[in-house]
């Protein structure tokens, strides 16, 4: 007997035209690189620990341990244990990192200089395995997010992919805004010169993750899929702007930006 | 963004961006937040709030709203998780706004003042 294997839409990753919705191609499209990249070796963890970094990230979306602390006056007050993911091996991340993804889903705006100190002196950590570690958790809750607001179920995470991490960082990279290390676009390492295209100032939130400049690739994809590409934030006001694609103008996309931001309590 | 993509809209209020209740002056801006809000507190009427989009806007304009909660669920989370500063050209500009909607209540206001 012969069994032949055959590939279906069904198979394919964020196909939602089978699910009935006609979304336009730009979110799958950039929901496929990005868990290409969630699968594939980054710059400081494997594959296997970047899907398990996403599915604690989807857990701490869920987790009602979380949810009581955010809610308390104070987070220490709460006794409990956050809700973990099913996973072939439950050793991939250490406690304080899972401590660190769950709080950042759950409670970023009561994140604090000290906490960020915390979580980068544990043994093991540093501060380009946190940003790395932050650039897999935002942007697997983006996709989620996106899914979640449609009322469509989660994409199944992907299969890690072998290989060993690059370990690249910033080498001139500054403390010029935040916590982390940054480099803004003349600072750039000679490979890292396109991670901020046709810009040369970067604000604070896109060069936040500059560090491991492959998480400002990964931003400017997604971004681009969502909102609008980076170099055209400060430009591109109208539904008369050349090239705006949208059904909605950009006032009220701002409008739900603002809103999204002021219910997270985020003053950025 | 919003005063800046709004001008020529007298009938603009931002303070629709913290209070639930005001007039954005935007078209369609009520049904807009109200679905990102549910979106964000994941909240129970959130199928009818998507309808409310679809109904008012059509089927593409609930996409594009749901890639901008995505968005930003998203950009908040750098911005809390880096505890990255209001950028200089926009602390300026704003102030005012600010002031109004009480943004300084905010515990990661403190990053500015520290920044």
């Amino acid at each position: 007997m012969t069994v032949t294997m055959t590939t279906t839409i069904l198979d394919i990753p964020f196909a939602y035209i089978s699910r009935g919705r006609e979304i336009p191609y730009r979110f799958a499209a950039a929901h496929r690189r990005a868990w290409r990249r969630i699968a594939e070796p980054g710059d400081w963890w494997t594959g296997a620990e970047r899907v398990a970094i996403a599915a604690e990230t989807r857990a701490a979306a869920e987790c009602g341990f979380c949810r009581e602390r955010a809610a308390a006056l104070s987070p220490a007050s709460v006794a409990g244990g956050h809700l973990r993911p099913c996973l072939p091996s439950d050793d991939l991340l250490p406690e304080a990192e899972i401590d660190a993804i769950h709080a950042v889903i759950a409670d970023s705006a009561r994140l604090s200089p000290d906490w960020y100190e915390g979580v980068t002196s544990t043994d093991g950590m540093d501060d380009a395995r946190y940003v790395d570690l932050l650039g897999v958790v935002v942007h697997v809750f983006s996709v989620d997010e996106f899914h979640r607001a449609l009322g469509m179920a989660l994409e199944p995470l992907p299969q890690p992919e072998p290989g060993e991490p690059r370990r690249h960082r910033s080498s001139k990279a500054e403390h010029l805004a935040g916590w982390t290390p940054i480099v803004q676009p003349w600072m750039c390492d000679p490979e890292d010169r396109d991670i901020y295209p046709g810009s040369r100032w970067a604000a604070n939130v896109i060069s936040a993750l500059s560090l491991v400049p492959e998480n400002v690739r990964w931003l400017s994809e997604l971004s681009a899929a969502h909102y609008l590409p980076h170099h055209r934030v400060g430009s591109a006001m109208g539904v008369d702007s050349e090239g705006w694609a949208r059904a909605i103008s950009r006032p009220q996309v701002e409008l739900i930006a603002a809103r999204v931001s002021a219910l997270n309590e985020c003053f950025y | 963004m919003l005063r800046a993509s709004s001008r020529g809209n007298d009938a603009l209020d931002i303070q629709s961006v913290v209070d639930p209740d005001a007039d954005s002056g935007v078209p369609h801006g009520g049904i807009l937040t109200a679905f990102a809000e549910s979106a964000v507190r994941r909240a129970d009427d959130l199928p009818e709030r998507r309808e409310d989009i679809v109904a008012a806007m059509g089927e593409p304009a609930l996409f594009d709203a749901a890639g901008i909660v995505a968005n930003f669920q998203r950009m908040v989370r750098i911005a809390d998780g880096c505890g990255i500063p209001l950028d200089e050209w926009t602390r300026k500009r704003t102030a005012d706004a600010r002031d109004q909607l009480n943004l300084d209540r905010f515990k990661s206001a403190a990053n500015t003042a520290a920044g």
